[in-house]
Protein backbone atom coordinates (compact mmCIF):
# COMPACT_ATOMS: atom_id res chain seq x y z
CA UNK A 1 0.00 0.00 0.00
CA UNK A 2 1.82 3.09 -1.15
CA UNK A 3 0.47 6.57 -1.07
CA UNK A 4 0.57 8.98 -3.90
CA UNK A 5 1.24 11.95 -1.66
CA UNK A 6 3.98 14.24 -2.87
CA UNK A 7 7.26 14.29 -1.00
CA UNK A 8 6.99 17.53 0.96
CA UNK A 9 3.76 16.50 2.73
CA UNK A 10 4.70 15.08 6.09
CA UNK A 11 3.54 11.52 6.79
CA UNK A 12 2.19 12.48 10.16
CA UNK A 13 1.13 15.97 10.99
CA UNK A 14 -0.18 17.01 14.36
CA UNK A 15 -1.33 20.55 15.00
CA UNK A 16 -2.45 22.08 18.27
CA UNK A 17 -3.70 18.75 19.50
CA UNK A 18 -5.37 18.70 22.91
CA UNK A 19 -7.15 16.03 24.85
CA UNK A 20 -8.84 16.71 28.13
CA UNK A 21 -10.37 14.21 30.51
CA UNK A 22 -12.67 16.49 32.41
CA UNK A 23 -10.52 19.24 33.91
CA UNK A 24 -7.34 17.18 33.53
CA UNK A 25 -5.46 17.90 30.33
CA UNK A 26 -3.73 14.76 29.13
CA UNK A 27 -2.11 16.61 26.27
CA UNK A 28 -2.08 20.31 25.73
CA UNK A 29 -1.74 21.85 22.25
CA UNK A 30 0.89 19.53 20.89
CA UNK A 31 2.26 20.15 17.40
CA UNK A 32 4.82 18.16 15.47
CA UNK A 33 5.28 16.47 12.15
CA UNK A 34 7.08 13.39 10.97
CA UNK A 35 8.55 12.90 7.51
CA UNK A 36 8.17 9.74 5.51
CA UNK A 37 10.64 7.09 6.52
CA UNK A 38 11.66 8.76 9.74
CA UNK A 39 11.90 7.01 13.08
CA UNK A 40 10.77 9.28 15.87
CA UNK A 41 11.03 8.50 19.53
CA UNK A 42 8.39 9.72 21.87
CA UNK A 43 10.00 10.13 25.20
CA UNK A 44 8.54 11.07 28.50
CA UNK A 45 7.87 9.90 32.01
CA UNK A 46 4.85 7.71 32.66
CA UNK A 47 1.62 9.63 32.33
CA UNK A 48 3.12 12.35 30.17
CA UNK A 49 0.57 11.87 27.38
CA UNK A 50 2.50 9.62 25.01
CA UNK A 51 -0.18 6.96 24.79
CA UNK A 52 -2.95 9.51 24.46
CA UNK A 53 -1.22 11.18 21.53
CA UNK A 54 -0.69 7.83 19.84
CA UNK A 55 -4.27 6.77 20.37
CA UNK A 56 -5.48 9.92 18.72
CA UNK A 57 -3.21 9.45 15.70
CA UNK A 58 -4.51 5.91 15.26
CA UNK A 59 -8.09 7.14 15.32
CA UNK A 60 -8.85 5.14 18.44
CA UNK A 61 -10.01 8.19 20.32
CA UNK A 62 -10.91 11.68 19.20
CA UNK A 63 -9.01 14.80 20.26
CA UNK A 64 -10.74 17.49 22.27
CA UNK A 65 -9.36 19.99 19.82
CA UNK A 66 -6.73 20.23 17.12
CA UNK A 67 -5.92 18.29 13.99
CA UNK A 68 -4.02 15.08 13.34
CA UNK A 69 -3.29 13.97 9.79
CA UNK A 70 -1.75 10.80 8.46
CA UNK A 71 -0.60 10.80 4.83
CA UNK A 72 -2.74 13.89 4.34
CA UNK A 73 -5.94 12.28 5.64
CA UNK A 74 -7.58 13.79 8.68
CA UNK A 75 -7.84 11.22 11.44
CA UNK A 76 -11.31 12.35 12.39
CA UNK A 77 -12.74 12.95 8.92
CA UNK A 78 -11.29 9.94 7.06
CA UNK A 79 -10.66 7.39 9.78
CA UNK A 80 -10.85 4.42 7.42
CA UNK A 81 -8.20 5.82 5.07
CA UNK A 82 -5.96 6.60 8.03
CA UNK A 83 -6.45 3.21 9.63
CA UNK A 84 -5.53 1.45 6.39
CA UNK A 85 -2.11 3.03 6.60
CA UNK A 86 -1.36 2.44 10.24
CA UNK A 87 -0.02 -0.50 12.16
CA UNK A 88 -0.55 0.02 15.85
CA UNK A 89 0.86 -1.79 18.82
CA UNK A 90 -0.98 -0.68 21.95
CA UNK A 91 0.49 -0.94 25.45
CA UNK A 92 -1.09 -4.37 25.88
CA UNK A 93 -0.73 -6.52 22.78
CA UNK A 94 -4.24 -6.97 21.35
CA UNK A 95 -4.18 -10.73 20.95
CA UNK A 96 -6.87 -13.39 21.09
CA UNK A 97 -5.66 -16.05 23.51
CA UNK A 98 -7.72 -18.79 21.93
CA UNK A 99 -6.19 -18.37 18.48
CA UNK A 100 -2.90 -19.70 17.20
CA UNK A 101 -0.21 -17.22 16.22
CA UNK A 102 -0.61 -17.94 12.54
CA UNK A 103 -4.39 -17.80 12.40
CA UNK A 104 -4.34 -14.63 14.45
CA UNK A 105 -1.95 -12.92 12.05
CA UNK A 106 -4.06 -14.06 9.11
CA UNK A 107 -7.11 -12.57 10.76
CA UNK A 108 -5.36 -9.26 11.40
CA UNK A 109 -4.12 -9.13 7.83
CA UNK A 110 -7.64 -9.64 6.51
CA UNK A 111 -8.99 -7.13 9.02
CA UNK A 112 -6.49 -4.57 7.76
CA UNK A 113 -7.81 -5.03 4.26
CA UNK A 114 -5.03 -7.12 2.72
CA UNK A 115 -6.27 -9.01 -0.35
CA UNK A 116 -6.72 -12.71 0.15
CA UNK A 117 -4.00 -13.65 -2.31
CA UNK A 118 -1.34 -11.68 -0.46
CA UNK A 119 -2.27 -12.71 3.08
CA UNK A 120 -0.10 -15.81 3.11
CA UNK A 121 3.05 -14.06 1.90
CA UNK A 122 2.64 -11.18 4.32
CA UNK A 123 1.96 -13.42 7.30
CA UNK A 124 5.05 -15.46 6.43
CA UNK A 125 7.14 -12.34 6.26
CA UNK A 126 5.82 -10.96 9.55
CA UNK A 127 6.48 -14.29 11.27
CA UNK A 128 9.98 -14.36 9.88
CA UNK A 129 10.76 -10.78 10.86
CA UNK A 130 9.67 -11.24 14.45
CA UNK A 131 11.08 -14.78 14.65
CA UNK A 132 7.85 -16.45 15.63
CA UNK A 133 8.40 -19.48 13.42
CA UNK A 134 8.74 -21.99 16.22
CA UNK A 135 5.53 -20.95 17.99
CA UNK A 136 3.35 -20.31 14.95
CA UNK A 137 0.96 -23.18 15.69
CA UNK A 138 0.66 -22.55 19.41
CA UNK A 139 -2.25 -20.86 21.11
CA UNK A 140 -1.38 -17.32 22.06
CA UNK A 141 -2.72 -17.78 25.58
CA UNK A 142 0.05 -20.34 26.23
CA UNK A 143 2.84 -18.03 25.13
CA UNK A 144 5.11 -16.09 27.46
CA UNK A 145 4.83 -12.34 27.80
CA UNK A 146 7.84 -11.76 25.58
CA UNK A 147 6.40 -13.88 22.80
CA UNK A 148 3.03 -12.17 23.11
CA UNK A 149 4.74 -8.84 22.78
CA UNK A 150 6.41 -10.10 19.63
CA UNK A 151 3.08 -11.30 18.30
CA UNK A 152 1.86 -7.77 18.99
CA UNK A 153 4.71 -6.28 16.96
CA UNK A 154 4.14 -8.84 14.24
CA UNK A 155 0.49 -7.87 14.15
CA UNK A 156 1.38 -4.22 13.62
CA UNK A 157 3.74 -5.12 10.78
CA UNK A 158 1.66 -7.70 9.01
CA UNK A 159 -0.23 -5.42 6.65
CA UNK A 160 2.98 -3.56 5.74
CA UNK A 161 1.53 -0.19 6.70
CA UNK A 162 3.18 3.11 5.85
CA UNK A 163 3.09 4.21 9.45
CA UNK A 164 3.94 2.15 12.49
CA UNK A 165 2.90 3.34 15.88
CA UNK A 166 4.50 1.34 18.64
CA UNK A 167 3.61 2.02 22.24
CA UNK A 168 6.51 0.79 24.36
CA UNK A 169 7.49 -1.99 21.98
CA UNK A 170 10.18 -3.59 24.11
CA UNK A 171 8.29 -3.92 27.38
CA UNK A 172 8.45 -7.44 28.74
CA UNK A 173 11.21 -8.65 26.45
CA UNK A 174 14.48 -10.11 27.64
CA UNK A 175 17.68 -8.20 26.80
CA UNK A 176 18.44 -10.26 23.72
CA UNK A 177 14.94 -9.77 22.35
CA UNK A 178 15.11 -6.06 23.15
CA UNK A 179 18.22 -5.83 21.02
CA UNK A 180 16.48 -7.76 18.23
CA UNK A 181 13.44 -5.54 18.27
CA UNK A 182 15.63 -2.46 18.14
CA UNK A 183 17.46 -3.83 15.14
CA UNK A 184 14.11 -4.61 13.55
CA UNK A 185 12.89 -1.07 14.10
CA UNK A 186 16.07 0.30 12.56
CA UNK A 187 15.52 -1.92 9.53
CA UNK A 188 12.00 -0.61 9.19
CA UNK A 189 13.22 2.96 8.92
CA UNK A 190 13.12 4.27 5.40
CA UNK A 191 10.27 2.19 4.04
CA UNK A 192 8.06 2.77 7.06
CA UNK A 193 7.50 5.82 9.16
CA UNK A 194 7.79 4.84 12.79
CA UNK A 195 6.72 6.53 15.98
CA UNK A 196 7.65 4.69 19.11
CA UNK A 197 7.10 5.69 22.66
CA UNK A 198 9.19 4.75 25.59
CA UNK A 199 10.40 5.93 28.93
CA UNK A 200 13.64 4.04 28.50
CA UNK A 201 16.37 6.30 27.20
CA UNK A 202 18.83 3.87 25.65
CA UNK A 203 16.00 2.68 23.48
CA UNK A 204 15.70 6.05 21.82
CA UNK A 205 19.43 6.36 21.57
CA UNK A 206 19.60 3.00 19.86
CA UNK A 207 16.76 3.36 17.39
CA UNK A 208 15.60 6.88 16.70
CA UNK A 209 16.78 9.65 14.44
CA UNK A 210 14.77 12.27 16.18
CA UNK A 211 13.24 12.50 19.59
CA UNK A 212 10.30 14.36 20.95
CA UNK A 213 10.37 14.75 24.68
CA UNK A 214 7.00 15.22 26.20
CA UNK A 215 6.13 16.00 29.77
CA UNK A 216 2.80 16.75 31.42
CA UNK A 217 1.05 16.94 28.08
CA UNK A 218 3.47 19.40 26.53
CA UNK A 219 6.40 19.02 24.19
CA UNK A 220 9.47 20.17 26.08
CA UNK A 221 12.05 19.40 23.41
CA UNK A 222 12.08 18.23 19.85
CA UNK A 223 15.32 17.69 18.02
CA UNK A 224 17.64 15.23 16.40
CA UNK A 225 19.66 13.06 18.70
CA UNK A 226 22.97 14.75 17.89
CA UNK A 227 21.89 18.30 18.32
CA UNK A 228 20.20 17.56 21.62
CA UNK A 229 23.42 16.01 22.75
CA UNK A 230 25.42 18.94 21.41
CA UNK A 231 23.18 21.35 23.18
CA UNK A 232 23.89 19.62 26.40
CA UNK A 233 27.64 19.37 25.76
CA UNK A 234 27.75 23.06 26.52
CA UNK A 235 27.50 22.06 30.13
CA UNK A 236 30.16 19.88 31.65
CA UNK A 237 30.24 18.63 35.17
CA UNK A 238 33.55 18.38 36.98
CA UNK A 239 34.05 15.99 39.86
CA UNK A 240 36.75 16.99 42.30
CA UNK A 241 38.19 15.41 45.42
CA UNK A 242 40.73 17.15 47.64
CA UNK A 243 42.94 15.97 50.47
CA UNK A 244 41.79 18.43 53.08
CA UNK A 245 39.02 20.97 53.09
CA UNK A 246 40.38 24.51 53.23
CA UNK A 247 38.27 27.50 54.22
CA UNK A 248 37.28 29.63 51.28
CA UNK A 249 38.09 26.98 48.69
CA UNK A 250 34.45 26.79 47.63
CA UNK A 251 34.29 30.52 47.12
CA UNK A 252 37.55 30.48 45.19
CA UNK A 253 36.23 27.79 42.89
CA UNK A 254 33.03 29.69 42.42
CA UNK A 255 35.06 32.64 41.22
CA UNK A 256 36.67 30.65 38.37
CA UNK A 257 35.32 31.99 35.06
CA UNK A 258 32.92 29.52 33.46
CA UNK A 259 31.76 27.87 36.67
CA UNK A 260 28.01 27.88 37.22
CA UNK A 261 27.68 26.31 40.61
CA UNK A 262 29.67 24.44 43.20
CA UNK A 263 28.31 21.93 45.67
CA UNK A 264 30.38 19.92 48.09
CA UNK A 265 30.05 17.04 50.45
CA UNK A 266 33.08 17.06 52.69
CA UNK A 267 36.10 16.75 50.44
CA UNK A 268 34.12 15.91 47.28
CA UNK A 269 32.97 18.68 45.00
CA UNK A 270 30.55 18.72 42.11
CA UNK A 271 31.07 21.68 39.84
CA UNK A 272 28.78 22.58 36.99
CA UNK A 273 30.64 24.47 34.29
CA UNK A 274 29.88 25.92 30.89
CA UNK A 275 32.29 23.49 29.27
CA UNK A 276 34.81 26.06 28.12
CA UNK A 277 38.21 24.58 27.42
CA UNK A 278 40.43 25.58 30.25
CA UNK A 279 37.93 25.61 33.07
CA UNK A 280 39.08 22.28 34.46
CA UNK A 281 42.69 23.40 34.27
CA UNK A 282 41.91 26.54 36.17
CA UNK A 283 40.05 24.62 38.82
CA UNK A 284 43.07 22.36 39.22
CA UNK A 285 45.38 25.35 39.50
CA UNK A 286 43.18 26.92 42.20
CA UNK A 287 43.09 23.76 44.22
CA UNK A 288 46.83 23.30 44.04
CA UNK A 289 47.58 26.91 44.93
CA UNK A 290 45.25 26.75 47.91
CA UNK A 291 47.27 23.83 49.23
CA UNK A 292 44.23 21.62 49.65
CA UNK A 293 45.84 18.68 47.84
CA UNK A 294 44.33 17.54 44.58
CA UNK A 295 43.37 13.85 44.71
CA UNK A 296 40.95 13.44 41.86
CA UNK A 297 39.57 15.53 39.04
CA UNK A 298 37.43 14.33 36.17
CA UNK A 299 35.10 15.80 33.61
CA UNK A 300 31.83 14.29 32.63
CA UNK A 301 29.62 15.40 29.75
CA UNK A 302 25.89 15.24 30.25
CA UNK A 303 24.32 12.25 28.59
CA UNK A 304 20.80 11.85 27.32
CA UNK A 305 19.70 10.71 30.73
CA UNK A 306 20.64 14.08 32.16
CA UNK A 307 19.02 15.91 29.28
CA UNK A 308 15.85 14.02 29.93
CA UNK A 309 15.85 14.57 33.66
CA UNK A 310 16.70 18.21 33.22
CA UNK A 311 13.93 18.78 30.72
CA UNK A 312 11.26 16.87 32.55
CA UNK A 313 12.01 18.08 36.04
CA UNK A 314 13.01 21.68 35.43
CA UNK A 315 9.47 22.67 34.61
CA UNK A 316 8.36 23.06 38.20
CA UNK A 317 11.30 25.30 39.07
CA UNK A 318 11.39 27.48 35.98
CA UNK A 319 8.32 27.11 33.83
CA UNK A 320 8.86 27.43 30.11
CA UNK A 321 12.60 27.78 30.46
CA UNK A 322 13.34 24.30 29.26
CA UNK A 323 12.93 24.80 25.53
CA UNK B 1 -14.44 -11.81 8.49
CA UNK B 2 -15.16 -10.69 12.04
CA UNK B 3 -18.08 -13.09 12.02
CA UNK B 4 -15.77 -15.94 11.04
CA UNK B 5 -13.26 -15.09 13.75
CA UNK B 6 -15.96 -14.76 16.39
CA UNK B 7 -17.65 -17.97 15.35
CA UNK B 8 -14.40 -19.85 15.56
CA UNK B 9 -13.62 -18.38 18.96
CA UNK B 10 -17.07 -19.24 20.26
CA UNK B 11 -16.82 -22.82 19.07
CA UNK B 12 -13.27 -23.13 20.37
CA UNK B 13 -14.28 -22.10 23.87
CA UNK B 14 -15.61 -24.60 26.39
CA UNK B 15 -18.36 -22.16 27.34
CA UNK B 16 -20.41 -22.95 24.26
CA UNK B 17 -20.31 -26.67 24.95
CA UNK B 18 -21.25 -26.21 28.57
CA UNK B 19 -24.21 -24.08 27.54
CA UNK B 20 -25.18 -26.59 24.86
CA UNK B 21 -24.94 -29.47 27.31
CA UNK B 22 -27.05 -27.74 29.92
CA UNK B 23 -29.63 -26.77 27.31
CA UNK B 24 -29.93 -30.25 25.89
CA UNK B 25 -30.22 -31.69 29.39
CA UNK B 26 -33.08 -29.36 30.30
CA UNK B 27 -34.84 -29.88 26.98
CA UNK B 28 -34.42 -33.63 27.13
CA UNK B 29 -35.93 -33.80 30.58
CA UNK B 30 -38.90 -31.55 29.83
CA UNK B 31 -39.49 -33.29 26.54
CA UNK B 32 -39.59 -36.80 28.02
CA UNK B 33 -41.93 -35.65 30.77
CA UNK B 34 -44.23 -34.10 28.23
CA UNK B 35 -44.23 -37.12 25.91
CA UNK B 36 -45.05 -39.37 28.86
CA UNK B 37 -47.93 -37.18 29.89
CA UNK B 38 -49.15 -37.19 26.32
CA UNK B 39 -49.04 -40.98 26.18
CA UNK B 40 -50.95 -41.33 29.45
CA UNK B 41 -53.61 -38.86 28.37
CA UNK B 42 -54.06 -40.47 24.96
CA UNK B 43 -54.28 -43.90 26.57
CA UNK B 44 -56.90 -42.57 28.96
CA UNK B 45 -58.86 -41.02 26.11
CA UNK B 46 -58.66 -44.22 24.07
CA UNK B 47 -59.87 -46.19 27.07
CA UNK B 48 -62.77 -43.83 27.67
CA UNK B 49 -63.68 -43.96 23.98
CA UNK B 50 -63.62 -47.74 24.02
CA UNK B 51 -65.79 -47.86 27.15
CA UNK B 52 -68.40 -45.47 25.85
CA UNK B 53 -68.32 -47.07 22.43
CA UNK B 54 -67.82 -43.68 20.83
CA UNK B 55 -65.37 -42.71 18.15
CA UNK B 56 -61.73 -42.35 19.22
CA UNK B 57 -60.30 -38.86 19.10
CA UNK B 58 -56.53 -38.39 19.20
CA UNK B 59 -54.92 -35.48 21.02
CA UNK B 60 -53.26 -32.98 18.73
CA UNK B 61 -49.59 -33.88 18.97
CA UNK B 62 -48.43 -30.51 17.66
CA UNK B 63 -50.16 -28.53 20.38
CA UNK B 64 -49.60 -30.96 23.13
CA UNK B 65 -45.93 -31.88 22.76
CA UNK B 66 -44.23 -29.82 20.10
CA UNK B 67 -45.49 -26.43 21.20
CA UNK B 68 -44.79 -26.98 24.85
CA UNK B 69 -41.32 -28.10 23.84
CA UNK B 70 -40.82 -24.94 21.83
CA UNK B 71 -41.95 -22.79 24.74
CA UNK B 72 -39.40 -24.54 26.91
CA UNK B 73 -36.81 -23.91 24.21
CA UNK B 74 -37.72 -20.24 24.15
CA UNK B 75 -37.46 -19.95 27.93
CA UNK B 76 -34.07 -21.59 28.00
CA UNK B 77 -32.83 -19.51 25.08
CA UNK B 78 -33.53 -16.29 26.96
CA UNK B 79 -30.68 -17.27 29.28
CA UNK B 80 -28.56 -19.45 27.03
CA UNK B 81 -28.25 -16.76 24.36
CA UNK B 82 -27.20 -14.24 26.99
CA UNK B 83 -24.42 -16.57 28.07
CA UNK B 84 -23.16 -16.71 24.50
CA UNK B 85 -23.53 -13.06 23.61
CA UNK B 86 -22.03 -11.72 26.83
CA UNK B 87 -18.55 -12.29 25.44
CA UNK B 88 -19.09 -10.64 22.06
CA UNK B 89 -17.93 -7.20 23.13
CA UNK B 90 -16.88 -7.47 26.78
CA UNK B 91 -14.23 -10.04 25.94
CA UNK B 92 -12.78 -7.75 23.28
CA UNK B 93 -12.62 -4.91 25.77
CA UNK B 94 -11.04 -7.03 28.48
CA UNK B 95 -8.46 -8.50 26.11
CA UNK B 96 -7.70 -5.08 24.69
CA UNK B 97 -8.43 -6.52 21.26
CA UNK B 98 -11.13 -3.88 21.00
CA UNK B 99 -8.23 -1.50 20.30
CA UNK B 100 -7.34 -3.66 17.34
CA UNK B 101 -10.86 -3.61 15.93
CA UNK B 102 -11.24 0.12 16.44
CA UNK B 103 -7.90 0.93 14.83
CA UNK B 104 -8.54 -1.38 11.87
CA UNK B 105 -10.04 -0.01 8.67
CA UNK B 106 -13.52 -1.36 9.37
CA UNK B 107 -16.65 0.59 10.18
CA UNK B 108 -18.71 0.27 13.32
CA UNK B 109 -21.45 -1.27 11.19
CA UNK B 110 -19.14 -4.00 9.91
CA UNK B 111 -18.07 -4.85 13.45
CA UNK B 112 -21.67 -4.97 14.67
CA UNK B 113 -23.02 -7.00 11.76
CA UNK B 114 -20.12 -9.44 12.02
CA UNK B 115 -20.83 -10.05 15.66
CA UNK B 116 -24.56 -10.28 15.10
CA UNK B 117 -24.05 -12.94 12.44
CA UNK B 118 -21.66 -14.93 14.60
CA UNK B 119 -23.99 -14.75 17.60
CA UNK B 120 -27.06 -15.67 15.59
CA UNK B 121 -25.42 -18.64 13.91
CA UNK B 122 -24.27 -19.91 17.30
CA UNK B 123 -27.73 -19.50 18.76
CA UNK B 124 -29.19 -21.34 15.77
CA UNK B 125 -26.71 -24.14 16.35
CA UNK B 126 -28.24 -24.45 19.82
CA UNK B 127 -31.67 -24.47 18.22
CA UNK B 128 -30.42 -27.30 16.06
CA UNK B 129 -29.99 -29.32 19.22
CA UNK B 130 -33.48 -28.41 20.30
CA UNK B 131 -34.73 -29.56 16.91
CA UNK B 132 -33.57 -33.13 17.50
CA UNK B 133 -36.31 -33.90 20.01
CA UNK B 134 -39.42 -33.10 17.98
CA UNK B 135 -37.76 -34.53 14.86
CA UNK B 136 -37.22 -37.84 16.60
CA UNK B 137 -40.92 -37.86 17.26
CA UNK B 138 -41.51 -37.68 13.53
CA UNK B 139 -40.31 -41.26 13.15
CA UNK B 140 -43.14 -42.61 15.26
CA UNK B 141 -46.04 -40.24 14.92
CA UNK B 142 -47.90 -38.14 12.43
CA UNK B 143 -46.54 -34.65 12.68
CA UNK B 144 -48.15 -31.44 11.61
CA UNK B 145 -45.05 -30.51 9.62
CA UNK B 146 -46.36 -27.19 8.32
CA UNK B 147 -47.09 -25.80 11.77
CA UNK B 148 -43.90 -27.30 13.06
CA UNK B 149 -41.74 -25.53 10.49
CA UNK B 150 -43.48 -22.22 10.94
CA UNK B 151 -43.17 -22.45 14.73
CA UNK B 152 -39.53 -23.17 14.38
CA UNK B 153 -39.06 -20.25 12.04
CA UNK B 154 -40.67 -18.03 14.66
CA UNK B 155 -38.30 -19.27 17.33
CA UNK B 156 -35.35 -18.70 15.03
CA UNK B 157 -36.34 -15.09 14.44
CA UNK B 158 -37.00 -14.48 18.10
CA UNK B 159 -33.64 -15.99 19.00
CA UNK B 160 -31.92 -13.63 16.58
CA UNK B 161 -33.68 -10.88 18.54
CA UNK B 162 -32.26 -12.22 21.79
CA UNK B 163 -28.80 -12.26 20.22
CA UNK B 164 -29.19 -8.66 19.16
CA UNK B 165 -30.30 -7.66 22.64
CA UNK B 166 -27.51 -9.64 24.26
CA UNK B 167 -24.96 -8.07 21.96
CA UNK B 168 -26.25 -4.62 22.86
CA UNK B 169 -25.96 -5.44 26.58
CA UNK B 170 -22.42 -6.65 26.02
CA UNK B 171 -21.44 -3.52 24.11
CA UNK B 172 -22.42 -1.37 27.07
CA UNK B 173 -20.10 -2.82 29.66
CA UNK B 174 -16.67 -4.25 30.34
CA UNK B 175 -17.97 -6.77 32.83
CA UNK B 176 -19.18 -10.21 31.79
CA UNK B 177 -21.38 -10.38 34.86
CA UNK B 178 -23.20 -7.17 34.03
CA UNK B 179 -23.65 -8.31 30.44
CA UNK B 180 -24.99 -11.71 31.38
CA UNK B 181 -27.48 -10.21 33.85
CA UNK B 182 -28.56 -7.27 31.74
CA UNK B 183 -29.30 -9.35 28.63
CA UNK B 184 -31.99 -11.65 30.09
CA UNK B 185 -33.53 -8.68 31.88
CA UNK B 186 -33.90 -6.89 28.55
CA UNK B 187 -35.20 -10.10 26.97
CA UNK B 188 -37.83 -10.49 29.65
CA UNK B 189 -38.78 -6.83 29.40
CA UNK B 190 -39.37 -7.49 25.73
CA UNK B 191 -41.92 -10.11 26.73
CA UNK B 192 -43.66 -7.84 29.19
CA UNK B 193 -43.98 -4.78 27.00
CA UNK B 194 -47.03 -6.42 25.47
CA UNK B 195 -48.57 -6.91 28.89
CA UNK B 196 -48.82 -3.13 29.26
CA UNK B 197 -51.81 -3.37 26.95
CA UNK B 198 -53.87 -4.53 29.95
CA UNK B 199 -53.28 -1.26 31.72
CA UNK B 200 -53.74 1.02 28.74
CA UNK B 201 -57.05 2.85 28.76
CA UNK B 202 -56.98 4.56 25.40
CA UNK B 203 -57.81 2.19 22.54
CA UNK B 204 -54.95 3.45 20.37
CA UNK B 205 -52.30 2.98 23.06
CA UNK B 206 -53.84 -0.38 23.72
CA UNK B 207 -53.45 -1.31 20.09
CA UNK B 208 -49.85 -0.17 20.03
CA UNK B 209 -48.94 -2.25 23.03
CA UNK B 210 -50.80 -5.21 21.64
CA UNK B 211 -48.74 -4.96 18.53
CA UNK B 212 -45.60 -4.98 20.66
CA UNK B 213 -46.69 -8.23 22.28
CA UNK B 214 -44.07 -10.85 21.52
CA UNK B 215 -46.38 -13.62 22.72
CA UNK B 216 -48.99 -12.75 20.09
CA UNK B 217 -46.47 -12.64 17.26
CA UNK B 218 -44.76 -15.83 18.30
CA UNK B 219 -48.23 -17.34 18.76
CA UNK B 220 -48.98 -16.58 15.12
CA UNK B 221 -45.96 -18.57 14.04
CA UNK B 222 -46.89 -21.36 16.42
CA UNK B 223 -50.34 -21.62 14.94
CA UNK B 224 -48.78 -22.04 11.56
CA UNK B 225 -49.47 -18.68 9.97
CA UNK B 226 -46.34 -16.85 8.96
CA UNK B 227 -47.65 -13.31 8.74
CA UNK B 228 -45.81 -10.30 7.39
CA UNK B 229 -46.57 -8.23 10.45
CA UNK B 230 -45.18 -10.81 12.86
CA UNK B 231 -42.09 -11.41 10.74
CA UNK B 232 -41.48 -7.70 10.47
CA UNK B 233 -41.97 -7.26 14.18
CA UNK B 234 -39.40 -9.90 15.10
CA UNK B 235 -36.95 -8.66 12.50
CA UNK B 236 -37.33 -5.11 13.74
CA UNK B 237 -36.29 -6.24 17.22
CA UNK B 238 -33.09 -7.56 15.65
CA UNK B 239 -32.55 -4.34 13.73
CA UNK B 240 -33.37 -2.02 16.61
CA UNK B 241 -30.81 -3.51 18.98
CA UNK B 242 -28.34 -4.02 16.17
CA UNK B 243 -28.65 -0.32 15.41
CA UNK B 244 -28.25 0.63 19.06
CA UNK B 245 -25.10 -1.49 19.28
CA UNK B 246 -23.73 0.14 16.17
CA UNK B 247 -24.26 3.54 17.80
CA UNK B 248 -22.46 2.42 20.95
CA UNK B 249 -19.48 1.17 18.91
CA UNK B 250 -19.46 4.30 16.80
CA UNK B 251 -19.64 6.50 19.88
CA UNK B 252 -16.16 5.45 20.97
CA UNK B 253 -14.92 7.47 18.01
CA UNK B 254 -16.21 10.75 19.28
CA UNK B 255 -16.87 10.24 22.95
Amino acid sequence: MTTSTSAPTPMIEVRELSKAYGPHKAIDRISFSVKKGEVVGFLGPNGAGKTTTMKIITGFMPPTSGVAKVAGFDVFEDPIEVKKRIGYLPETPPVYGEMTVESYLKFVARLKGVEKSRVKTLVERAIERTELGNVRHRLIQNLSKGYRQRVGISQALVSEPDVLILDEPTVGLDPRQVAEVRTLIKELAGEHTVILSTHILPEVQATCERIIIINKGKIVAEDSLESLGRRMKSSVRVYLRVGELKDGLKEQLQAVPGVHSVTNKGESFEIDTDGSKDVAQQIAARVVSSGAGLLELREEAFNLEDVFLKLTTSEENQPGAAV
Amino acid sequence: MIAGKDLRNIFMSPLFYVVAAVCSLVWWFLFIVRVNEFLQHSAMLAYQAAMSGGEQQGLPLHYYVVLSHLYAVNLVMIFAVSAITMRLFTEEKRNRTYDLLLTAPVTATEITVGKLIAGTLTAWALLGIALIYPLSLGFFADMDWGSFISSFLGIMLLTAGYVSIGMFASSLTQSLVVAVILAPILNIVLWFVGALAEGASHPTTRQIFEHLNVAIHLGNFMKGNVGISSTVFLLSVVFLFGFLTQRVVESSRWR
